[in-house]
């Protein structure tokens, strides 16, 4: 056990490690990013970009270095300059990065276009302009930088924290919701194949997972939210997670702003969109296992040798049909970080989901970066978890 | 077990790869010496750039015809139309653009001046048979002489908005025999650093410009700012239209400082510009603002892009507080780094500007004269310069005076500098705070704020984008809140009277802050101190952020006591406009009028506020060949 726990921790910070090269390698070549398109701004009197101010942002960014010095600073904060050792610096000189590109227009005769191309370097960033450079302790020492858009110049730490909460109440909720109606649901309709109760729910389980949940979200809103109110009945609030205003709702009376009713209230309807969107996948996936298990010898022979219906249906096959759901639970964790990005959308809510889809539409890399890797890790978690649990659910399966 | 490892070491060995080829740095330092690539590249022949490109007339588009039958067989009406179905008939025209001034600017030039291209299909058809693009009979589209189809390709975004008209443009040019092939490129590439316009890639090229109060131009149509190989890219005239009287007209227009005459040169302009159609103007786009009904005091004015300028005004009867709906968080409030308008609307809650620039004019809102030579409070002084002092030469750059700058004399000659004295004009204007500004913790306004103001807006460490100002700035002098601002001699900039206004920074707050620390510091970031109607109580990230009435503001009491801006998201915002949550949306959340919003206001819920913008649709035409 302690040799195989041994073992998984270095194969996942391996993985993460890998993952962390990969994705900042692949985010940083992708098109785009602080620079795009500042030049093609409309130029006049009173806004014109010069080499040195490009330069100047470049260097402001990190942009200037290159991409394995700028990852390594982001990964573990190092180089941070010249290397100290008994009053002499060493690597004073090396050369870490370009200032200003030298770029050149090449015509492309088969494409009949010019193209750029970096072709050398007019000023170097050497080892040593590094110093007093500001930099990050490094994300390995949960140092994630400062937000280049989003919150510009400020801890990326606040931003995740500041949405983190707001997730969790939401995918949280809703998660555990789901579970809790979506698996009885799914065994009862395995019980009960072909019985009209199965049909029915069915049938609504392929409409609650094949609607979008933009559409049903905003079917929701008009539903419970926007017609009600015109008509004077109750209604929930149609998005945000709180209000900013006392109001009034029939029958349910006064809601004071920030109050845990009005919190409640506002998290009503993306937590039913979630929850009815989950239960769908959830019970039918139960509802598949369940029913493999059944026709298993192991329950023909529970049934044979006496043991009453609710045994079977419990002990015998749902423990064995739950052991493949474990591993779409476990995945769950990274999803209680990363939050849902369309369903906080239509509903305004202020969630990791949202912040993430603004973090790579702003090519706010380090915010998107932080990200990514928080997910890495969780996600190795999870399939850590899986293992683990995998052993409780079936006694077959040894760590060793 | 082996498979795995294979697996396993192969995905390692493909993962290794990428990095590596991520991580190659750019070749070694090389001289800056004109480059040859001489490396090649296995699929494509990389050869040196011709210094002469840009030099063969279009063989479509160089002809005057042509381009005048694509303007009359453009109906811009319907292209209007066909994006703002909620308009009305008489909002939709007063949408359409006749040249690169709105009809409603003070620098238009008057429908009498210019030559305006109604839509007219046969007199286009006319003029293209007269350019030799006949239409045979039974065929769809023109050939010329040589049987040549007469096809273009139209480049664009792909935003939704733009594959609106640019389908409705297509079909008009089908109708006249023109085949227009629609290309939608991605926003980054369209106006990318080295793609797209920038690099002149297109033959037809829709995009939009944004108009302002000065309505500059010099960038985009003189014959010295075509962007092409020999001069590095620069400028933004992508049509690569050089017409000498017109760009003379421009330049003159940009560079003098008495309205009647750049009104003159912008007449000129324009003139030539509706003449040789380089580039087709289409609409202004609108802009739409929504408010919840019975907000009062809501006056967002052409030529403001600060609908908040009147803020106080503002008043919800039956509430004490009024909900803004932001679609973007402000990223911060340092607005010299974060130019975001949203960051901008949010700041000028708590420090309004200095002046407004209502009806694309200016007026004083917290200085006490808008200082124009005509007030007495700016001077176009007559000043001797010799060798080495720092001028702004002829094409408004910051140079050292030597032998060969050429640059504009007192006289308005420009003249090649030989050596020796020579006399140009250089500006002052004086500034003056109106009195009692003071900010939210009672300590008043002093020379102090507008010292560090200057200081800091001109510190290359506080991470701004553009120093152009500073850079053409001689001095600054402060006397108690009025101060004096004089620029390099050479620098005839119009807007003299605006630029030469400051930031105003709480001294007692932020004076020992370093330049470098400012964009980090919350007080400057998050919760900068304001001397504006309102202040800000708190920030709650991702959420609101919640303003209370400044008692120490000098100008009208706030008749709501508090303000929140609300960050939703553009998928939510018209729910939570209707369901009462959120009472202002804005230009900055509302692209064009929905018909949610338009029933909605027509219902009485909402109202509706639809204006033409400052920005304006236009189809560039490439008048040479790459």
């Amino acid at each position: 056990m302690t040799a195989f726990f041994i073992r998984r921790i270095f194969q996942m910070i391996l993985v993460v490690l890998i993952s962390a090269v990969a994705s900042y390698a692949l985010l940083n070549l992708a098109p785009g990013g602080p620079l795009a398109g500042l030049r093609q701004q409309q130029q006049s009197a009173r806004f014109q970009i010069t080499e040195e101010d490009i330069a100047r942002i470049r260097a402001y960014f990190e942009l200037d270095l290159f991409l394995p010095y700028r990852f390594t600073r982001w990964l573990v904060g190092v180089p941070r300059g010249p290397i100290t050792i008994g009053g002499n610096e060493y690597f004073s000189d090396l050369v870490v990065g370009c200032r200003k590109p030298l770029e050149s227009d090449v015509l492309n005769e088969e494409t009949g276009k010019f193209e750029a191309v970096i072709t050398g370097c007019k000023e170097d960033v050497f080892m040593k302009d590094l110093a007093g450079r500001r930099t990050s302790r490094g994300i390995l020492l949960g140092d994630f930088g400062l937000s280049w858009r989003i919150l510009r110049d400020r801890p990326v730490s606040d931003l995740i924290l500041s949405r983190l909460s707001k997730t969790l109440q939401l995918i949280g909720l809703s998660t555990l919701l789901s579970l809790l109606i979506g698996i009885p649901l799914g065994v009862y309709s395995a019980v009960r194949q072909y019985s009209k109760f199965d049909y029915i729910f069915t049938s609504l389980a392929f409409m609650g997972s094949a609607m979008p949940t933009f559409f049903f979200g905003i079917l929701m809103i008009i539903a419970f939210s926007i017609v009600p109110k015109e008509a004077g009945w109750p209604y929930v609030p149609s998005g945000l997670s709180e209000s900013v205003r006392d109001y009034t709702i029939p029958i349910i009376g006064a809601v004071e702003a920030g109050s845990i009713k009005d919190r409640f209230l506002h998290l009503l309807l993306p937590t039913a969109v979630l929850t009815i969107f989950n239960i769908a996948f959830y019970s039918r996936f139960v509802r598949a296992s369940m029913l493999e298990v059944m026709r298993q010898d192991y329950v023909r022979t529970a049934r044979a040798k006496g043991l009453g219906e609710r045994v079977v249906i419990l002990k015998h096959a749902l423990r064995n049909a739950l052991i493949p759901f474990i591993t779409i639970v476990v995945f769950t964790l990274p999803g209680l970080f990363s939050g849902a990005i369309i369903t906080e959308s239509i509903f305004a809510w202020p969630g990791m989901g949202r912040l993430y889809l603004l973090a790579l539409g702003d090519f706010d890399y380090p915010v998107a970066m932080a990200i990514f890797f928080i997910l890495a890790v969780l996600t190795v978690i999870a399939t850590l978890m899986r293992d683990f649990l995998y052993t409780i659910a079936d006694p077959r399966i040894r760590l060793s | 077990m082996y498979k795995n490892r294979f697996t396993l070491a192969l995905g390692l060995l493909v993962v290794a790869s990428m990095v590596l080829a991520a991580c190659a740095p750019a070749a070694p330092a090389q001289p800056a010496e004109p480059v040859v690539v001489t490396q090649e590249v296995v699929v494509t022949e990389v050869v040196e750039v011709e210094r002469e490109a840009f030099t063969t007339p279009h063989p479509i588009l160089s002809d005057l015809k042509v381009r005048q039958a694509l303007s009359y067989c453009t109906n811009k009406a319907d292209l209007i139309k066909s994006v703002y179905v909620t308009l009305d008939e008489a909002q939709q025209a007063s949408l359409i653009m006749n040249t690169n001034i709105p009809t409603d600017h003070w620098a238009y030039a008057g429908d009498a001046n210019i030559t305006i291209y109604p839509f007219d299909a046969e007199k286009g058809k006319a003029l293209l048979d007269e350019a030799g693009w006949t239409l045979a009979e039974g065929a769809d589209f023109r050939t010329n002489a040589n049987g040549d189809e007469l096809s273009m390709q139209f480049t664009t975004t792909s935003a939704t908005f733009r594959q609106t008209w640019a389908a409705v443009w297509e079909q008009q040019m089908a109708d006249c025999g023109v085949r227009v092939v629609r290309l939608h490129a991605p926003a980054s590439w369209w106006f990318g650093d080295t793609t797209g316009l920038a690099r002149r890639d297109f033959t037809l090229g829709a995009f939009a410009w944004v108009g302002e109060a000065d309505p500059g131009g010099q960038t985009l149509y003189a014959c010295d700012q075509i962007p092409s190989p020999a001069n590095g890219w620069e400028g933004q005239n992508y049509m690569g239209w050089c017409n000498e009287t017109a760009s003379a007209a421009i330049k003159n227009a940009n560079n003098t400082l008495a309205r009647d005459d750049r009104i003159k040169h912008y007449q000129d302009f324009q003139a030539q510009f509706t003449t040789d159609i380089p580039s087709i103007p289409l609409f202004n786009r609108t802009e739409a603002l929504a408010t919840t009904a019975g907000l009062t005091g809501f006056a967002p004015t052409p030529g403001e892009p600060y609908y908040t300028y009147n803020v106080y005004d503002w008043e919800l009867p039956g509430s004490d507080t009024i909900v803004m709906g932001f679609p973007q968080e402000p990223a911060s409030l340092f607005v010299l780094v974060e130019d975001a308008y949203v960051a901008n609307v949010a700041y000028s809650l708590i420090r309004p500007l200095l002046e407004t620039s209502l009806n694309y004019d200016f007026q004083p809102n917290l200085i006490k004269e808008v200082p124009t030579i005509e007030s007495g409070s700016t001077s176009n002084n007559d000043v001797e310069i010799t060798e080495g002092s720092k001028v702004v030469d002829a094409n408004g750059d910051v140079v050292d005076l030597a032998a060969g700058v050429t640059l504009i004399n007192a006289a308005g000659e420009t003249v090649e500098y030989t050596g020796g004295p020579v006399t140009m004009k250089q500006l002052v204007s004086t500034f003056e705070l109106v009195d009692g500004l003071t900010w939210e913790d009672g300590t008043p306004v002093s020379q102090a704020d507008l010292e560090l103001g200057f200081k800091i807006d001109c510190d290359p460490e506080s991470g701004a984008t553009s120093f152009i100002l500073c850079d053409k700035t001689e001095g600054v002098e402060f006397n108690g809140t009025s101060w004096t601002y004089t620029w390099l001699p050479g620098n005839q900039d119009p807007l003299y009277f605006n630029s030469g206004l400051l930031s105003i920074y709480p001294a007692h707050v932020l004076g020992d802050v370093p330049a470098a620390e400012w964009a980090t510091n919350p007080l400057v970031a998050e919760t900068p101190l304001a001397y504006g109607p309102y202040k800000i109580v708190e920030w709650v990230k991702g959420e609101k952020i919640v303003y209370t009435a400044n008692e120490f503001w000098v100008g009208p009491a706030p008749k709501t006591p508090n303000i929140v801006i609300q960050i939703i998201t553009p998928e939510s915002q018209e729910a939570l406009l209707l369901g009462g949550e959120i009472d202002t949306l804005a230009s900055e959340a509302i692209v064009s009028p929905t018909e949610t919003l338009a029933a909605a206001a027509a219902e009485g819920k909402i109202t509706l506020y639809v204006q033409p913008s400052a920005t304006w649709e236009h189809i560039d035409l490439a008048l040479f060949l790459r």
